[in-house]
């Protein structure tokens, strides 16, 4: 009998990867461990990961909360590769005056801080102007702020 | 035949119920009260079958009856003011206003911020009664932790219906000849801050900047559990728990946790008990509705609750207090205002609605 | 007869226990606490020593009858527990004067609207924001809106506080009207029925005419949504192209009885004859805030 049900197991379930079948958290937006993202730089692997169809996925946040805000850094499975990368719009509820955006989205760096593309394709938060450290340095590459 | 014959609905015993609740959080130290204080004047008359059967012309006689021992009295002191004495820096300690909450609302500051405020408004607020410390020592109420070193004042709020209460309530305004009082409350004071019974206080018993602490009767919740009284987090919803989905766990084990201990977090009841929130700063301030912003939408009790406002108490402020001394022992608008007071008051940080928006300057971060 | 009488004794006996304890419970969650009608009553007693003086109402023409569609968060919360005339009174003249600076024209879920606010990190210390207006929500002070715009294909919103200072003006660029109250639907839209381009030049609306209702029908995009839209009544979205079992399963968690709840309206809306009041004195606030522009513009020329 469990034979069975495990044959008929896989009919069930929709034609999705098995990976995009269940939500994280989606009403409160929050960006966590396996929350998938959106690259926004013109780099080689972000632009490959989007060919593919294959968006990032975010495998750890490095802040205390877990929870990933505009400015903390991730480390991101992308491509089957690990890289490190820099929040710069988020889904979740903002402030008023802040700008909600529709995705989440990320710019990749290098393991020395450097950022991997050299261009930033959509407007970012202007209240990232006045953060600090090595986000300061993928600001050089927005276009527009928002 | 038997009728089951019921009298109306007792005021007094709905009274009694209302008793049951008081000072019922566990507080260590405190025990749980159902009853007044045996000093209290039992307040409320049972409402007597004479007074529906007055005719019209007996009631309004009663009523201008009132109106003349009570209502339009320009100053009801009947002696001259007691005379005002000096703020002393650290050791002075001023009595408080009970006012009551009706919102709370934005504001911002000048740089943008915003936060709320909650309004108070100070309505018909009188002092009843001084009682020097020589003799707050012998009184029942007296706490030997505060070492002779206070007195107290009461205060009450809104003027009542004296048909309402009972001859031994009434006794308590004969000395402030004021009407009865709706809500009385008590504050230690130290001795050179009497203020003489009969006394009218406002709103600009404050001033605006200074910093308060504010206490109030928190919504009731009734009987919790962990969860909601302590926040606990519960046992797991799936994987097997039976029974254990909001439970506390263990509450003591080992050599020598192997009992409760006192103060332990366990369900009980929850709320409608007194809260105190301490350094809230006044923001603003309407004099002519004797309204109070007070920082913070957080203040406890519902809408329309009583707040007892007195002068923080927190270490900082009762040291800022010494450069910047409180009006002694409160505003007397006839002394005090040596011109007309503003309808309005603002703190200097905070952003008036008729002020320009606000424009951040270049080179400036 | 007298089992009659015996069942109706012990009917009331229930009921009076029922009160004595209803009464109880409701006091013993709000203890300390007074009416609202009680407060008032206080305000306004001979007894009272600073008795407030009542006012004459200086309200020189009736509102116009759809003001109260056009301001809408000048009316208060309907919650009852939150009422107080004060309070109201107090947080609506703080709204005429912030008016008075910063003028806030007409505006409805739909409008396409430009925000400049003051930035301290942008350059020149302002950003300009156009958007399409989404929703318009609470009340006084409180009250705020959202502006959507899609630009370099990332869609972004922005909430503003209506009357936060740091707004430097509201500028109207197309008024107008759409199908629903909420807009969060072009969320899940394609992007070319939320975007805006930022020089879009402003159309004025001719003063006393209609707002026109833009009936445009938004074709969603494909599920995943961010709600279930078919259980949401929308007007403004063309079929939905569900299959039949969404539908049958909205008309099953449909409440079509709140139409016709009476308690439900009264709970949730300010009476006719307290609107009629608030909105009269609304209107004559802004004739105040009018006159006064008028004696600036003299004093200047």
């Amino acid at each position: 009998m469990a034979a069975l049900m495990r044959s008929r197991l896989p009919s069930l379930l929709p034609s999705l990867p098995l990976s995009q079948n269940f939500s994280t958290t989606n009403s409160l937006q929050h960006i966590i461990k396996l929350t998938r993202l959106r690259v926004v730089d013109n780099s080689m692997l972000g632009n490959q990961s989007v060919v593919a169809g294959k968006p990032p996925r975010c495998i750890h946040v490095y802040n205390k909360t877990g929870v990933g805000r505009v400015g903390d850094k991730v480390l991101v499975a992308i491509m089957g590769q690990k890289k490190r990368a820099f929040i710069v719009g988020v889904k979740q509820r903002a402030r008023p005056n802040k700008p909600r955006f529709d995705s989440n989205n990320i710019v990749l760096v290098e393991d020395n801080g450097a950022p991997t593309g050299t261009r930033i394709r959509v407007p970012v938060p202007s209240d990232m102007r006045a953060m600090e450290g090595d986000v300061t340095k993928i600001l050089a590459l927005a276009t527009k702020f928002a | 035949m038997r009728l089951i014959v019921l009298p109306p609905l007792n005021v007094s015993l709905i009274f009694f119920f209302l008793r049951i609740l008081t000072n019922v959080q566990f507080v260590r130290g405190r025990r749980r009260s159902c009853k007044a204080p045996s000093w209290f004047a039992k307040r409320r008359v049972e409402p007597s079958i004479y007074r529906n059967e007055l005719t019209a012309d007996n009631a309004e006689f009663v009523r201008e009856v009132i109106l003349d021992k009570y209502a339009d009295k320009s100053s009801p002191l009947k002696e001259a003011p007691w005379p005002r004495n000096e703020w002393q820096p650290k050791r002075s300690m001023r009595g408080g206003l009970l006012a009551i909450k009706i919102g709370t609302v934005p504001q911002w500051t000048k740089d943008g911020r915003k936060f709320n405020c909650t309004m108070l408004q100070v309505i018909d607020n009188h002092v009843i009664r001084y009682t020097p410390p020589e003799v707050f020592t012998q009184s029942a109420g007296y706490k030997s932790k505060w070492k002779g070193a206070y007195g107290s004042l009461v205060v009450g709020a809104l003027s009542s219906d004296p048909q309402l209460f009972s001859a031994q309530y009434l006794g308590l305004f004969k000395e402030a000849g004021v009407p009865p009082k709706r809500k009385l409350t008590r504050f230690l004071i130290s001795p050179e801050c009497a203020i003489q019974p009969g006394t009218p206080l406002s709103a600009m018993h404050f001033k605006v900047g200074d910093y308060v602490d504010v206490q109030a009767k928190t919504i009731g919740h009734g009987f919790q559990g962990v969860v909601k009284r302590w926040g606990f987090k519960g046992g797991p919803a799936s994987h097997g728990p039976t029974k254990f989905q909001r439970r506390p766990g263990s509450i003591g084990s080992g050599r020598k946790m192997s009992r409760v201990m006192p103060g332990k977090k366990l369900p009980g009841h929850m709320g409608m008990d007194w809260n105190t929130l301490r350094g809230l700063k006044i923001w603003r301030m309407n004099t002519k509705y004797n309204v109070l912003y007070v920082m913070g939408g957080n203040l406890p009790g519902p809408n329309h609750c009583y707040v007892r406002i007195y002068d923080s108490q927190l270490p900082t402020h009762v040291q800022q207090r010494a450069q910047k001394p409180p009006p002694m022992p409160t505003f007397y608008p006839e002394l005090d205002a040596s011109e007309p007071i503003p309808e309005e008051i603002f703190d200097d940080e905070l952003f008036e609605f008729t002020e320009p928006s606000i424009v951040y300057e270049e080179g400036k971060k | 007869m007298a089992d009659k009488l015996a069942t109706l004794g012990f009917r009331s006996f229930l009921s009076h226990q029922f009160l004595k304890r209803s009464v109880a419970a409701v006091s013993c969650r709000y203890a300390n606490t007074l009416s609202n009608e009680t407060v008032e009553k206080h305000r306004t007693s001979t007894l009272a020593h600073d008795k407030e003086q009542k006012e004459e109402k200086k309200i020189s023409a009736p509102a116009p009858p759809g003001l109260k569609h056009v301001h809408p968060e000048f009316l208060p919360n309907p919650t009852f527990y939150r009422r107080d005339r004060i309070k109201e009174k107090l947080e609506r003249q703080d709204m005429y004067r912030r008016r008075a600076v910063c003028p806030i024209p007409e505006f409805y879920v739909g409008s396409i609207m430009a925000v400049t606010l003051a930035d301290p990190y942008a350059s020149g210390k302002t950003n300009r924001f156009v958007g399409i207006c989404i929703q318009r929500a609470s009340y006084g002070l409180r009250a705020n809106f959202t502006l959507r715009n899609v630009v370099d294909n990332q869609g972004l919103e922005i909430r503003y506080d209506m009357y936060s200072p740091l707004i430097q003006k509201v500028e109207v660029l197309r008024l107008e009207k759409r199908l629903d109250d909420e807009l969060f639907y072009l969320r899940d839209a394609p992007a070319e029925f939320s975007t805006v381009p930022f020089n879009l030049e402003a159309v004025s609306h001719p003063p006393g005419a209609p707002v026109p209702v833009n009936t445009t029908k938004v074709k969603l995009g494909p599920r995943p949504w961010h709600e279930r839209w078919e259980r949401r009544n929308l007007r403004g979205v063309q079929d939905l192209g569900l299959p039949e079992k969404f539908y049958e399963k909205a008309k099953k968690v449909a409440k079509p009885w709140e139409e016709y709840d009476l308690m439900l309206k009264y709970r949730t809306s300010i009476n006719p004859q307290e609107t009629d009041e608030v909105m009269d004195e609304v209107a004559e606030g802004f004739r105040e805030i009018e006159r006064k522009r008028r004696r600036e513009k003299l004093e200047k020329s």
